[in-house]
């Protein structure tokens, strides 16, 4: 007997490819080496205020290629450094105006954590590729690449990237 | 059980045993059949939609000023308090992780006990789960648009994660991880709102937990933030301190298991 096959159908999740267009990609202004040529052990960059309320993506950083985009093969030779990733909270899904807003600095006694969509920080390792960048040039730029996975009809994918800083941080 | 504990296993290690997923699929689907709070929507519905419980990445608030990130110990007493639930449904159940590390999930990506759509003529409750409304959308079933299988993590990035001293550092790593994986299964499992509603979720958070487990091992079980430990787990009867050891929360994982009376 055939196997019946259930076809169920999410009313809320839309796929990757059902994104408008690529997102937008963040290409930084140039960032002195100086301070990278002292020898290290290990070299983060470092994002803060990493938005992650829209969809899920991959975010494809690259060093010294700000051409880089979503067909870049993510080769040492092309300067990819490695990826972080977003697991977004997919839009709003609140009643209400408001739901989705981060609430400002803690008000005293108040016991509650931080709002959900407070932006996070990520933390990409990327000691080899910092440490060829360190002993060729003279400046970094970095280029980071949203590759879209997963989202919903309420989120921005054009926009999804948005942060605050980029650091680079090395340890002895 | 391994002295009284539940022993938590591998998926494929229970694909290779007849009847191995048997309890949990039962349990899963008695409580999706539920509308009260024994039910899936119930639990689900405590990570994202509509109660916006998860904890993920650093925060302030409780009365500190600097950040900390509560993301292990938040999900580890989540999956305990659901795991308990699904025993109430049959107490044999215990969670499998997924290993999205192995030989096996490179070469096939969701376990075939987890998206085959039936099993013995009957709805697969580990292949899908109801959701709720969600306005203006109808309530439904989980879906996912998996990715290439061999994009998963790989066994040596996660065991690069173990030599991470720090817990904090450890923690934003695994998140990332953890992150890329909701990403790859895609669908539903692809946003926080909606994820815990996919029965792959709870297999996914064990696999994070275990990681947290085996770094444990080596890293030690009390190493984490000393500000953290009397950290309140909302909305469970729990703290961080609460949730380092997992023995003392019951349970155990375990590669295979075999005891013989003295």
């Amino acid at each position: 007997m055939a196997q019946k096959k259930i076809t169920r159908k999410s009313p809320v999740t839309s796929k990757e490819g059902d994104a408008p267009g690529p997102a937008k990609t963040y290409v930084s202004s140039k960032m002195p080496l100086e301070p990278l040529q002292k020898p290290f052990q290990r070299a983060d960059l470092i994002f803060d205020g990493v938005d992650h309320s829209g969809a899920t993506f991959e975010a494809r950083v690259f060093l010294n290629n700000e051409s880089a985009s979503a067909k870049t093969p993510t080769t040492v030779q092309n300067g990819y450094a490695g990826s972080f990733h977003i697991f977004g909270h997919g839009g709003c899904f609140g009643d209400d105006v408001g739901h989705c807003e981060v609430r400002g600095v803690p008000r005293q006694y108040d016991p509650r954590p931080a709002h959900p969509l407070t932006p996070a920080r990520k933390v990409l390792i990327a000691t080899e590729a910092l440490r060829r960048i360190a002993s060729r040039g003279k400046h970094l730029t970095v280029t980071v690449v949203p590759i879209v996975l997963a989202g919903t009809p309420k989120c921005d994918y054009e926009n999804v990237l948005k942060f605050d800083k980029i650091s680079v941080v090395t340890y002895v | 059980m391994a002295n009284g504990l539940t022993v938590r296993s591998s998926i494929e290690g229970l694909e290779h045993i007849a009847g191995g997923l048997d309890a949990l699929r039962d349990a899963y689907t008695k409580m999706q059949k539920l509308s009260d709070n024994r039910g899936w929507l119930y639990w689900a519905g405590i990570h994202g939609f509509p109660q916006y419980m998860c904890w993920h990445h650093g925060r302030v608030g409780m009365g500190d000023q600097l950040p900390y990130d509560l993301f292990l110990p938040w999900h580890r007493a989540y999956l305990l308090y659901f795991e308990h639930t699904a025993r109430d449904q049959n107490n044999a159940a215990a969670l499998p992780w997924w290993d999205w590390t192995s030989p096996g999930a490179h070469s096939v990506g969701i376990p075939h006990s987890y998206s085959v759509p039936q099993v013995s003529g009957k709805s697969n409750s580990l292949a899908s789960g109801p959701m709720p409304a969600m306005p203006p959308n109808p309530a439904g079933h989980t879906v996912r648009h998996p990715r290439r299988p061999a994009t998963l993590p790989t066994a040596a990035h996660v065991h690069s994660l173990m030599a991470l001293g720090n817990f904090v550092d450890f923690t934003i790593q695994v998140q990332d991880v953890h992150d890329a994986v909701h990403g790859w299964v895609g669908g539903s499992m692809g946003v926080v709102a909606i994820s815990a509603f996919d029965p792959i979720f709870w297999s996914h958070h064990c696999m994070i937990d275990r990681i947290w487990y085996l770094w444990q091992l080596r890293n030690g079980v009390n190493n984490i933030p000393a500000d953290y430990l009397d950290k309140p787990l909302a909305p469970f009867a729990l703290t961080v301190r609460d949730v380092l050891d997992i023995n003392r929360l019951g349970y155990e994982y375990a590669q295979s298991s075999v005891t013989i009376n003295a």
